[in-house]
């Protein structure tokens, strides 16, 4: 299941396919690639900043671009299974909640679990320089707000599935932090649900152009661990904003 | 071989609902027909063994026949269609398996349950048993996208497990579907935010600790499952004492928001308690967690509760002068004790002595060897807190005996020994033997009223009684009656005598009685009042009160008639130091001149003395005039033949009895020329200056006299009131027409008069008038109008004509016919003059 997605992933590059997931909405985000698929994503294709990878743990629908920008022409395409309840906005604060309280502790547990030299130089090695990080500004209206948080998450979420997958090769023993990721990334999983949801629902936006990290394939053993110890500062740091904000 | 392609059965295999009916069809080849001569007619059906009755048989052809089964029950079987080969073998031809049962009914109740740390569960009703093999699939999914199916273990197949994390706060959306040879259907969805189904762990590590501070409490701490970062909680936490079987609980509210601590109080000291919680979502939704594991903690010591019982025994001892006291008590039970009993202290102290023995001890009993006297021993335990009350026993003297008297009352107290302690003791009062009280009761009122008296005693003192009192007796006389006796009860101290004779002496004594007789008390004297209490209150204030009434009543009455009265009695005599002035008042006269006259009356001063006052507005003098004049002209019909008083004698007379003449420069003229010889004062109306004078006169006030002596005159006058007033307007009108005329020279001149005080001039002025009215009317001078007509010749005013012109208001009176006219007067004699 791993390898048909990272190619597919690779050659769609900005739309994240998951075999398997024979939902009406896979349909309508290929379609809608093709049509708006390129606004703000050719830069970072030039840039080559938007390879991704998904692994298996980045379940269903997950990190994948919403159908459809325009407004005015979504109520067709921008379908969810069964109707969205009304309590969205509380769910969504409860989920950035959950995360903002343990993305310390996975912060922790995963520079511990790399060893040395991470948990002295934290600075160094896990300060949250993350370049090319979605945006988040915390004043605008709630629309927009929204679709930044799920730029943000499908970002964080395609960046956990690559770290939970390195450290199950650089670290196979370190189950609680293996656990702490996985849990981390179906809360994600869940957040980016309801977030397309109320989207979907309240403001008819079915297509979110999105952007992920750097796949970290190809890299070193420390370069990963460096990466994804970057990438948890910066979730640390970027879901209090997040918590706050909503 | 053979026979299997001898022929088949339609269908081929069959699953039926039950309660249907089904029909089997079977085709036999024609070369198997041929080959054992048979035709449809042999074939015959069996369901397993049993041969199917030949009237379910239909004949379709020559080489097909139909058994039909209708309203199937259940069925589980196979049913052959078979020939008989040779008129009795038997060749079975083709088989198929029936089966019935029913479609699947509609899953009901479906619900889940998230069990922290697993995965979700969800189970459901799945209807009536179909007898049938049928598939259950649990579905589910979120909004945005569809989980894998979830197929329930055939052991328990209407619950599943879902296999895939669960995810709080998003709501899933789930239902089941069902399914079999007979159909298939799904239940209603159901969507929930799992967060709401979850039944937590069960807090950990319960534990719990006293305090030495409070023997009443224990504190319990524990470890909250881990949903608890999710969400937050509430508990139920149960205690009850170890050899207990009920719990009880903590009111829920108390303990209805995340915590991980919690004092239980109320608890009894030194009592071992156990205790267990629970948690769910402090909202209530889901599912409560198991109970914990049971823990239990002692509460700490508190001083014992309850003192020991406490007994002795005294034996008999060799020793002269001692004896052997043996004192018994019993070990505190643990919920008296509050603790552990360390050791009892035993304190015995002898009568009347300060010395005291004490003696700690760990056992229950003491032997002690003590003298004859008396002994007041205590008994204390003590634990590790504190000691308990002292129990107090009385050990009494060796040669206590009864020495007892007669007539002595003596409490008589017994206490059981049991085995194991003391009872409760009870007393009574006896006497060897009564006798009669040594002294009577002394008796006194209480309350003395006309007819009855309220006596009162104290109860005899023990030392007199000498016995039981079983009742008083009571005697009262008068001096001359008989006596009188009344039994009262013993345990009374109060009696109240009725039917007492008011204001007579009487004396009262009481006698006590026991069962062996009576003694009287000192007698007591007392006289009842010849009225009772506020009977003479009762009578005085009625009294009082009418009389107060009618007095209120009579001045009412004098108040009102009070006018009449005065008349009669003490007729009023006017001040002629507040003599008025008239004025004359062209811009409203008929209204104010009204309200002058009523003012006046209302004064209540002048009963019988009409005045009136007129006023000049100069400065609106002439539009004024001219209204007044229409107004005048309007009322004239009614007014004339009536024209009498002030102004008509001074204006109109002067030349013209009406004012309906149209010459009106000529009457004003008249007029004028009139006032010349009138007096002339300069007055403001309504704070304004005056831009032509008024005129009046006041004259000295001498002539009043007559006017009292002459009330008739006055009277006339009063009648003559309304009728006076047109003709003042009419006058003011003339005169105010003479204001437009700036060559009048008297006008200047009296308006530098009036240049003190205006207003208080043409006050006093008044005055002066009303005074005049008086004085004219006494006068009852004549030849008014010529008068004026002189006056109007003269020109301006000189002292002696002033003089004439007092005369001239009298004059005109006369001339009118009426004896009361007025004049206006503006000069009093020796004040102010028109020059």
């Amino acid at each position: 299941m791993g390898e048909p997605c990272r190619q597919t992933c690779t050659q769609v590059r900005t739309h994240v396919y998951t075999p398997g997931a024979d939902t009406d909405m896979h349909d309508t985000r290929r379609h809608s690639s093709t049509r708006t698929g390129e606004r703000p994503l050719k830069a970072k294709l030039q840039t080559g900043v938007v390879p991704l990878l998904l692994v298996l743990h980045w379940k269903h629908g997950a990190g994948n671009p919403l159908p459809i920008t325009p407004v005015n022409a979504t109520y067709a395409t921008c379908a969810t299974r069964h109707p969205c309840y009304n309590n969205l906005m509380s769910q969504i604060r409860s989920q950035l909640g959950q995360l903002n309280s343990s993305a310390n502790a996975l912060f922790i547990l995963y520079y511990t679990a790399q060893g040395e030299p991470f948990p002295n130089n934290l600075d160094k090695l896990c300060g949250p320089n993350v370049t090319d990080f979605p945006p988040f500004h915390a004043n605008g209206t709630e629309k927009a707000r929204l679709v930044e948080l799920y730029r943000i998450v499908a970002y964080l979420g395609a960046s956990l599935g690559n770290i939970t997958r390195d450290q199950k090769t650089l670290n196979p023993n370190a189950l609680s932090l293996h656990s702490k990721l996985n849990a981390t990334a179906d809360i994600m999983r869940g957040l980016l649900s309801n977030v397309h949801c109320r989207l979907c629902s309240k403001y008819h936006v079915a297509h979110v152009d999105v952007t992920y990290g750097p796949d970290t394939t190809g890299k070193d053993v420390f370069q990963k661990k460096k990466l994804g110890c970057q990438l948890l500062g910066k979730y640390k740091q970027v879901i209090a904003v997040l918590a706050q904000a909503f | 071989e053979l026979l299997h392609s001898c022929g088949h059965i339609n269908p081929p295999s069959a699953v039926v609902q039950c309660g249907s009916n089904f029909t089997a069809v079977c085709v036999v080849k024609e070369e198997c027909m041929d080959f054992f001569h048979v035709n449809a007619n042999y074939i015959y059906w069996k369901t397993s063994h049993f041969t199917i009755p030949k009237e379910q048989y239909t004949i379709i052809n020559k080489t097909a026949s139909s058994v039909t089964f209708t309203n199937i029950g259940l069925l589980n079987t196979h049913l052959t269609c078979n020939v008989l080969t040779f008129g009795q073998i038997e060749q079975n031809v083709y088989g198929i398996t029936i089966i019935s049962g029913f479609p699947p009914e509609k899953p009901k109740n479906l619900d889940c349950i998230v069990d922290e740390g697993k995965k979700m569960l969800c189970h459901w009703d799945p209807g009536r048993e179909t007898h049938l093999e049928t598939n259950f699939t649990l579905k589910s999914e979120w909004a945005t996208e569809k989980f894998a199916d979830c197929k329930p273990k055939h052991d328990a197949p209407s619950s599943c497990v879902l296999d895939y994390t669960i995810v709080y706060f998003v709501n899933i959306e789930v239902w089941v579907e069902a399914e079999n040879a007979l159909g298939k259907t799904k239940s209603d969805h159901i969507n929930f935010d799992p967060v709401d189904k979850v039944k937590p762990s069960a807090p950990r590590n319960l534990s719990v600790s006293n305090s030495e501070e409070l023997s009443s409490i224990l504190k319990l701490a524990w470890s909250n499952p881990y949903f608890k970062t999710v969400a937050r909680l509430k508990y139920n936490i149960q205690y009850r004492t170890k050899d207990a079987s009920v719990w009880s609980q903590i009111p829920c509210e108390d303990t209805a928001s995340t915590r991980s601590s919690f004092t239980v109080q109320d608890l009894k000291p030194f009592t071992e308690y156990v205790f267990r919680i629970r948690c769910i979502k402090a909202d209530g939704k889901g599912y409560w967690s198991d109970w914990s594991q049971e823990a239990s903690g002692i509460t700490y010591e508190d001083r014992p509760s309850k003192t020991p019982s406490f007994w002795y025994k005294i034996e008999p001892s060799h020793v002269h002068a001692y004896r052997s006291v043996l004192l018994i008590w019993k070990t505190l039970p643990p919920f008296k004790a509050n603790g552990k009993i360390l050791d009892f202290e035993v304190t015995l102290t002898r009568w009347k002595s300060s010395q005291l023995q004490n003696y700690t001890v760990n056992d229950t009993k003491l032997r002690v060897n003590l003298t004859n006297d008396r002994y007041i021993a205590t008994l204390t335990a003590r634990n590790l807190v504190g000691r308990s009350d002292a129990s107090v026993l009385t050990i009494p003297a060796f040669d206590f005996q009864g020495n007892l008297t007669e007539s002595k009352c003596y409490l008589i107290t017994v206490t059981p020994v049991y085995a194991d302690g003391p009872g409760s003791s009870e007393s009574i009062k006896a006497y060897l033997k009564q006798a009669p009280p040594s002294k009577g009761p002394t008796v006194r009122t209480k309350k003395v009223g006309k007819n009855e008296a309220v006596l009162e005693w104290d109860q005899l003192p023990v030392d007199v009684q000498n016995g039981f009192i079983r009742n008083y007796t009571i005697f009262y006389r008068t001096n001359v009656g008989n006596e009188t006796a009344v039994n009262v009860d013993s345990s009374h101290t109060e009696y109240t005598l009725s039917s007492l004779t008011s204001d007579t002496l009487y004396m009262v004594r009481m006698a006590a009685y026991t069962d062996e007789g009576g003694k009287d008390g000192p007698e007591f004297t007392f006289t009842t009042p010849k009225f009772a209490q506020g009977e003479i209150e009762a009578i005085v204030v009625p009294v009082c009160l009418a009389f107060l009434l009618t007095t209120l009543l009579g001045v009412l009455f004098c108040f009102n008639k009070r006018d009449l009265i005065k008349k009669h009695i003490w007729p009023n005599v006017p001040d002629p130091s507040k003599s008025h002035i008239a004025q004359w008042s062209p811009h409203t006269p008929p209204r104010h001149n009204f309200s002058s006259k009523n003012q006046m009356y209302s004064d209540g001063n002048f009963t019988d003395v009409s005045v009136v006052e007129i006023e000049a507005n100069v400065k609106k003098s002439f539009p004024d005039d001219l209204k007044s004049l229409d107004l005048f002209k309007k009322e004239k019909p009614s007014t004339e033949g009536h024209s009498s008083g002030i102004g008509g004698s001074s204006c109109m007379s002067s030349s013209r009895p009406s004012i309906s003449s149209s010459d009106e420069t000529e009457s004003a003229q008249n007029t004028s020329s009139t006032i010349q010889y009138s007096t002339v004062v300069h007055s403001g109306y309504r704070h304004q200056v005056p831009s032509v004078q008024v005129f009046s006169r006041s004259e000295s006030t001498q002539p009043l006299l007559d006017s009292e002596e002459r009330p008739e005159d006055l009277q006339l006058v009063d009648h003559n009131a309304d009728d006076i007033l047109p003709r003042q307007q009419y006058f003011k009108q003339n005169c105010s027409q003479q204001e437009t005329n700036p060559d009048i020279s008297h006008f200047e001149q009296s308006k530098q008069v009036s240049s003190v005080n205006e207003e208080d001039f043409v006050r006093l002025q008044q005055q002066q008038i009303s005074n005049h009215i008086s004085q004219s009317c006494g006068s009852g001078q004549m030849k008014m109008f010529q008068e004026v007509s002189a006056a109007d010749a003269f020109g301006s005013g000189t002292e002696g004509q002033i003089e004439r012109f007092q005369t001239v208001g009298m004059e005109a009176a006369i001339d009118e016919g009426t004896p009361k006219s007025y004049l206006p007067q503006t000069v009093r004699q020796g004040g102010y003059m028109p020059q």
